[in-house]
């Protein structure tokens, strides 16, 4: 299963990022940003509509908020959270998603 | 991340010059105190969230106190879906249990006062909380005579459920108790109040249990002081195709005002009409909660000023107001937006005391509602400080005549998010 149940747009985005360095992200800026996913996400499980994010890949975390910034995902609450975030935002909160686990 | 790097070096190294320089009144941690005190008053979305954000974030080093008068929080968000039989009263009400164990000091009594010159909470149990930071989410209050002849008394014949728990549970067992050919007259609110959707979601909760129980010729009139309300095309479209003739909202050019209400009768009295009900819901007109404004953080609107930048009070540096009983701006009154804006002032609170690293604010709403059985439509925004307020940058709305299987997904989708939020506020 990918993050947007898509996994066509997997690739295309990795590739954009270029493949973010993980030691270049800032994970406090990530842990912020983070604040307003956790409201939806952090009681996800492997069922619910709603993905389990925590400790997906950086790539496919990466992939999945840019194809909601782009609007090639459809959820509208998605494309609402993705809208305004840059570059290194995105890298920031998919690097912080991926080391962290569910609370 | 608890190495000591350069910038938090730095950063210490000017918040205790500046301590020096202005003397111990103005630092937040004064020397020789074991830790800096954040008080917050209200365990709900807004405060129960910043509690809990800033105890997580902090790993210890700010001593976080919750002052809640209920052992037990019914959330208004969901309540409606109670009223419609798709939750139960059980699974929308919460312990501080979990907040007990986060580290998280939960006092059970109710805060009467605040002392902003001593920077103490004073409780009604009679003891005195003192704080270096405090935050304020006491959620509304009614405006009981907005509507002539309403009052708290009257809210036991004619239910406002507007403040979850007994209201609610009073109002379903009216709504149950109603034959087919009863009619119900609802009062809708003035803004600005909680929750926008929140009166036609309820309207639509009412007809389904009536539709569902097979009433053929029961009524919802919805009296609206109001020209227009949130995703109207949506509950209008939604009305027409699941409870054809059901329900029938009035503007105010339709009723010409709302005159009175006579609890004893059940009458309402508009310039046109008088109608007999067999059940009134009355929603007031609302305001901040009575400790906000008793303690001068309302201005005359009856709801707190912010710092769109940090959801500060406009009316003391040592206070943030979130929720409900702040003037958001461009955000409404809801849970989410209360969440989302408790952790703002949780990282801006964080900065103050323990010298955290802070990030510019931005906020977020979505507000799902329920029209009939997997029916559901949602709104949102994306809002950050600009021109003095907060303000919109981005929305959206669901729209008409959308597929199924999206309506069905949102239904979903805001089932989950309610497990998500409350355990961010809850625990």
């Amino acid at each position: 299963m990918t993050l947007s149940g898509n996994g066509r747009w997997i690739a295309p985005a990795v590739l954009m990022i270029g493949g973010s360095d993980a030691c270049a992200a800032d994970l406090e800026l990530g842990r912020y940003l983070a604040a307003e996913c956790m409201t939806c996400h952090r009681a996800a499980t492997r069922t619910s509509t709603i993905p389990d994010i925590f400790g997906r890949s950086e790539g496919e975390l990466t992939a999945a908020i840019i194809a909601y910034r782009e609007k090639r995902l459809p959820n509208p609450v998605m494309q609402n959270v993705a809208v305004r975030l840059t570059d290194e935002e995105v890298a920031a909160l998919a690097s912080y998603f991926a080391s962290a686990h569910k609370p | 991340m608890t190495g000591l790097t350069r910038r938090h070096f730095t950063s210490l190294t000017g918040a205790s010059l500046a301590a020096l320089a202005a003397g111990s009144l103005c630092a937040p941690r004064a020397f020789g105190q074991a830790k800096p005190r954040l008080v917050v008053v209200g365990g709900g979305p807004g405060g129960g969230t910043i509690a809990h954000y800033v105890a997580k974030d902090s790993e210890g080093a700010i001593d976080v106190t919750l002052i809640e008068p209920q052992k037990n929080f019914t959330t208004c968000f969901f309540s409606n879906l109670y009223v419609g039989g798709f939750r139960s009263l059980e699974s929308i009400t919460h312990t501080y249990d979990k907040a007990r164990a986060a580290g998280i000091k939960v006092v059970e009594d109710t805060a009467a006062a605040l002392d902003r010159d001593k920077k103490e909470v004073v409780l009604a149990g009679g003891g005195r909380v003192p704080y270096d930071r405090l935050a304020v989410a006491p959620g509304i209050d009614l405006k009981w005579d907005s509507v002539p002849g309403y009052s708290e008394a009257a809210s036991q014949a004619m239910p406002h459920a507007w403040k979850a728990g007994a209201q609610t549970k009073l109002l379903v067992e009216r709504l149950h108790a109603l034959n087919d050919g009863d009619l119900i007259v609802m009062i809708a609110p003035p803004n600005p109040y909680r929750c926008p959707p929140g009166p036609y979601e309820r309207a639509s909760m009412f007809a389904h249990v009536l539709k569902s129980k097979s009433h053929k010729s029961s009524k919802i009139v919805i009296l609206d002081p109001k020209p227009a309300f949130s995703k109207q095309p949506l509950f209008m479209e939604g009305w027409e195709k699941h409870y054809p003739g059901m329900v029938e909202w009035q503007d105010p050019k339709t009723h010409g005002g709302i005159k009175h209400v006579d609890a004893k009768t059940n009458e309402v009295v508009t310039d046109l009409a008088t109608y007999k009900a067999a059940l009134v819901n009355v929603i007031p007109a609302q305001m901040a909660g009575k400790i906000a404004r008793d303690a001068g953080l309302a201005d005359q609107s009856g709801f707190c000023p912010i710092d769109p930048a940090s959801m500060k009070s406009a009316m003391d540096p040592n206070v943030y107001v979130v929720g409900d009983a702040c003037i958001p701006g461009d955000m409404p009154k809801s849970a989410f937006s209360a969440n989302s804006q408790a952790k703002v002032a949780a990282v801006m609170i964080r900065g103050e005391l323990s010298e955290a690293r802070t990030f510019p604010a931005r906020y977020s709403n979505t507000c799902w509602s329920l029209i009939a059985p997997n029916d559901d439509v949602k709104i949102g925004g994306r809002y950050e400080p600009g021109d003095g307020k907060i303000k919109q940058l981005d929305t959206f709305v669901s729209q008409k005549a959308e597929a199924a299987d999206i309506r069905q997904q949102n239904y979903k989708e805001s089932f989950d998010w309610y497990a998500g939020i409350v355990a961010d506020i809850f625990g």
